[in-house]
């Protein structure tokens, strides 16, 4: 069992604290170069650990993975790129803080929204670890599709005023996710005969183009110049600006804590819903996607919460929940430990170097982040035509390190035009992302689920949990429309008065 | 509302054409009864719903209220031709990869965004490409490791 | 009591693991005509074929004079590492990790490069296929599953999609006469979730990804799907010893780009027979549970093509491909 004086020992122990920083500064740059995903950055170490003593390579995977949770939101808000998939949510108030001039506020919130999820994420992996891993095992089939359908049922919210526009982007984002291999059948559905497409259209590549390329190019195309920071000064949050965020962060920790239990997801759905939920409960719903402090609290709380949860089933049951925690898994494996309750037994020293090391990366990522912040501002506040060049070419660099492969370029280039062309349209883009992330678990879900109940609907409302997910779902569903209706109406009245 | 009816006509198209690839998917024994094209269906089905609600909605509109929509013909649309042309210089970039290699290329997409950008003809750009290929390079080939096209022109000097 | 056993029992290991060591690292490696060999697998770093290649690179060196490297070419499910290999030279400098994963997704998908376009070079090793469900469930062995099945619909879970776990369900379902539902994942540690909690009676599936909870006690092998029982777990009948005629070997193994010369195939016959058996190796691939299996460059091309047409027949059968 862990004594109070072996944590000491480890919190002391010099190689573990520089394996602990070494690790989350490399996490935060990968995960800050767009393209570059949480799970590719870690499989970058993955070979320079085999040699290291097995608790300090551990230790190690595990700060990079909150690094690159963390670092991944720094390209969201400053260039519109999420940096990892589930920082998507971040951009949409990260970004516009950024436009009206407030990148270092927006910059300083998530930083600590992130601290904050980190340090709940761990006191749930050190504390509850076992109870949770319980609930992990509770998911079925018809509860995966419960959580799909939740997720999905954000769209109504994130339609921007137009519902029927807001849902076909969604169907076409859940069209784009039906490319690739079958879940079930395993047969090809859309690839044209193309390898690269087997393997479908990473959601990443996605959210470059809708996000990243669309607004180079509008940038290039409209005379309004991005307004320049005077200062590149890092404003951490306030107390009070942090007591006025703890509503949000709230949110974002508790639902980060069920998706890092839940494998799949990998923190993108936790980040849209809390967002959508921040908003719900904010005393100032209408400032959210205007620059709201709390937009990128609660989304930043949540996939940093991930981060240490999703090791719960992991360490458990060996089961990983995401790309990153399979790599995790893999290193695990390379030194021999096999995940599972004998671990905690067997190798005490590598579960208590997993949190000690964690600890310290989360208390460094403050130091860490007040140093290439400013940086990070500075770059991005260079001459228009040269940033523009600067960042298209990280973009297009970036996007090519996930499959070594030009066709993914192509189709990163094709999507900023349709996201493009979706935005003269009027077309809210981030129901098409949630379709896009949230289409494959819908499907193989509502299929294995069918499969089981020999085409029995019932199966869904027989599942405890499906049945709880799905009611929320749908009070969701009434309550956002509910309230797009009224707001419509009202608008309608105020327009007939001018 | 010009802009809802053209829209309403691309979807209406898409799901066309989306339900017309998704009769190549083989049909597998393997499958369930939902089978690899009952999601492809009913989503061209909803997505064809969606379009026509949109272009019904939108010729309503447009026969109640022809004056306020001149004004919603806005910023965007007037800088799609510039906006295209950026995208185009990142489609010659994805072309030219494979035969000059990724530090020329690269090199070469910065120069020229920052001429298509407004950058004057000076030293200074040239400086601003290459300085920037070169981190690039450092950081992705050197430092990450990864296998970024070395170009066939090139090939055998490195 | 258990724990101090296996601990006096690692530490044994490790002694004569140590003492043998030393008299094999001075067996000279045979000389090589690369410097470098490039070993590519389509699976992601820590994935399954990647351990193997990375565990196995760290004793290849002392049988085979060259410097070993892996790359991870992902994608298209194989597709992509196919087309590396089968471009390459064919001078012995690259190979690619054959599983059945290359010949389902050749078959499959038909991508430009299939398995045929390249020349398997020889077979190191048979993964284990098993059947197991929760120990605490109503099975115990597979008779209790079949029995089960015939009274009313079983659920059985395979690990992914068209692969030979589902080819494997399928056989069976057929040998024993049932008809359960058969229930695909994307991955192996997703399925066992669901044997875990109940939802599955069984699962099918790779014994290394069991192995977590295979030491806790919470999940129980019913039979293999090997040939012939596993020798690190003897009490585990194999299906066709359970009274049903199927068994499949899930092989790992190595192939190159056409046209290899003899000279160096022949290096790679004389140098895995060794390596197999290189005690320190071997008590790593034992403790993974992976089954020697040494196919030469003789016997490896036809037992590819036997692999080959025997899945591709399946797959026509089911319509999954014409």
């Amino acid at each position: 069992m862990t004594t109070l004086w072996d944590i000491i020992h480890l919190l002391t122990e010099t190689p573990l604290f520089f394996v602990a920083i070494g690790g989350l500064t490399w996490g935060i740059l990968g995960g800050a170069l767009p393209g570059i995903s949480a799970s590719i950055t870690m499989a970058l170490v993955l070979p320079f650990t085999y040699t290291m003593d097995p608790a300090q390579a551990i230790a190690l995977l595990a700060c990079v993975y909150i690094g690159a949770e963390y670092g991944g939101s720094i390209p969201a808000i400053l260039i519109r790129t999420p940096g990892t998939n589930s920082s998507a949510a971040t951009v949409i108030d990260g970004y516009e803080m950024n436009r009206q001039g407030r990148a270092g506020e927006a910059l300083g919130i998530s930083l600590m929204s992130g601290v904050v999820g980190s340090l709940f994420g761990l006191a749930m992996l050190i504390l509850l670890t076992e109870p949770l891993s319980w609930l992990a095992l509770a998911f079925t089939p018809p509860s995966y599709f419960g959580l799909g359908i939740l997720g999905l049922s954000v769209i109504a919210s994130m339609s921007g005023g137009s519902l029927i526009k807001g849902l076909a982007a969604a169907t076409v984002g859940l069209m784009i996710a039906t490319v690739g291999t079958d879940p079930i059948s395993g047969v090809t559905r859309f690839t044209f005969d193309i390898p690269d497409l087997l393997g479908g259209i990473e959601p990443v590549l996605v959210m470059v183009g809708l996000f990243a390329l669309t607004e180079l190019m509008s940038q290039s195309g409209s005379s309004t110049v991005l307004q320049l920071n005077e200062t590149i000064r890092i404003k951490l949050p306030s107390w009070s600006m942090m007591n006025k965020l703890k509503r949000s962060q709230t949110i974002g920790c508790i639902l980060g804590l069920f998706e890092g239990l839940t494998p799949g997801g990998g923190g993108s759905i936790a980040a849209f819903m809390s967002y959508n939920e921040a908003k719900r409960w904010s005393k100032t719903p209408q400032s959210f996607g205007k620059g709201s402090e709390e937009g990128v609290a609660a989304p930043e709380a949540a996939n940093n919460t991930v981060a240490s949860t999703a090791l719960i089933p992991l360490l458990s049951f060996g089961i990983p929940s995401s790309n990153s925690t399979a790599v995790l898994l893999g290193g695990l494996l390379m030194h021999g430990l096999i995940p599972g309750p004998r671990l905690f037994e067997q190798s005490a020293q590598v579960i208590d170097s997993i949190y000690v090391g964690s600890f310290i990366a989360i208390i460094a990522q403050i130091g860490v982040g007040m140093i290439i912040l400013p940086a990070c501002i500075w770059l991005v506040n260079r001459p228009r035509a040269y940033r523009a060049g600067f960042i298209f070419a990280l973009i297009l660099s970036g996007i090519f390190t996930l499959n070594n492969s030009l066709f993914d370029l192509g189709i990163a280039l094709a999507l900023g035009l349709v996201g493009y062309l979706m935005r003269i349209a009027g077309f809210p883009v981030l129901p098409m992302i949630l379709g896009v992330v949230l289409g494959h678990m819908v499907e193989s879900s509502y299929r294995r689920s069918l499969v089981l109940s020999g085409g029995e609907h019932m199966i869904f409302l027989q599942d405890p949990i499906a049945v709880c997910l799905l009611s929320i779902a749908l009070i969701f569903v009434v309550f956002s429309l509910s309230r797009e209706f009224r707001d419509a109406r009202k608008t309608k009245i105020e327009e007939a008065h001018s | 509302m010009y802009k809802d009816l053209i829209s309403g006509v691309v979807l209406l198209a898409v799901s066309g054409t989306y339900y017309a690839w998704s009769s190549q998917i083989a049909d597998s024994t393997l499958s369930d009864e939902v089978g690899a094209t009952g999601l492809p269906r009913v989503l061209s089905v909803i997505l064809a719903i969606l379009a026509v609600l949109l272009i019904g909605r939108a010729m309503l509109l447009r026969r109640a209220r022809t004056a306020t929509a001149a004004a919603d013909a806005d910023e965007g649309d007037a800088g799609l031709p510039r906006a295209i042309g950026f995208l185009l210089l990142g489609a010659v970039y994805v072309f030219v990869l494979p035969f000059i290699g990724y530090v020329a290329g690269t090199a070469l997409l910065i120069g020229a965004v920052a001429l298509y950008e407004g950058a004057p003809r000076h030293w200074v750009v040239v400086a601003a490409a290459v300085g920037g290929a070169v981190f690039y390079w450092a950081i992705f080939v050197k430092l990450l490791g990864v296998h970024q096209p070395v170009g066939t022109l090139f090939q055998g000097m490195f | 009591m258990h724990f101090m056993k296996l601990i006096g029992r690692t530490a044994l290991g490790l002694a004569t693991a140590a003492i043998l060591s030393s008299a094999a690292a001075k067996a000279d490696p045979l000389p090589y005509p690369n410097k470098v060999v490039t070993l590519v697998t389509h699976s992601s770093p820590g994935g399954g074929s990647d351990v193997f290649l990375r565990e196995m690179t760290k004793y290849l060196g002392k049988y085979i004079g060259a410097t070993f490297i892996v790359e991870n070419v992902q994608g298209g499910s194989g597709a992509k590492a196919m087309a590396r290999v089968a471009t390459a030279p064919a001078d012995g400098s690259v190979f690619y990790a054959t599983t059945p994963t290359y010949i389902y997704t050749s078959l499959m998908s038909k991508p430009q490069n299939t398995y045929k376009d390249m020349d398997p070079l020889v077979n190191i090793f048979a993964d284990s296929e098993v059947i197991y469900t929760r120990t605490d469930g109503p099975f115990k062995s597979l008779k209790d599953v079949i029995d089960h099945a015939k009274k009313e619909r079983g659920r059985w879970g395979a690990a992914n999609p068209a692969s030979l776990e589902r080819q494997a369900a399928e056989q069976l379902k057929k040998a024993a006469g049932v008809t359960p539902a058969i229930v695909t994942h994307e991955g192996g540690g997703d399925m066992m979730l669901n044997v875990l909690n109940g939802t599955l009676d069984i699962g099918i599936g790779e014994i290394q990804e069991l192995r977590s909870q295979l030491d806790a006690g919470k999940i129980t092998l019913l039979a293999t799907f090997n040939p012939e029982r596993i020798t690190e777990k003897p009490d585990v009948p194999t299906v066709k010893e359970s009274g049903f005629d199927v068994s499949l070997v899930k092989f790992r193994g190595l192939a190159g780009p056409k046209g290899i010369p003899e000279s160096t195939t022949a290096i790679w016959d004389e140098a895995v027979k060794k390596l197999l058996e290189d005690p320190d190796y071997k008590k790593a691939y034992t403790a993974e549970v992976l089954v020697p299996q040494f196919i030469g460059h003789k016997d490896y091309p036809a037992f590819i093509d036997n692999f080959g047409s025997t899945t591709g027949a399946f797959l026509k059968s089911t319509g999954a491909i014409k």
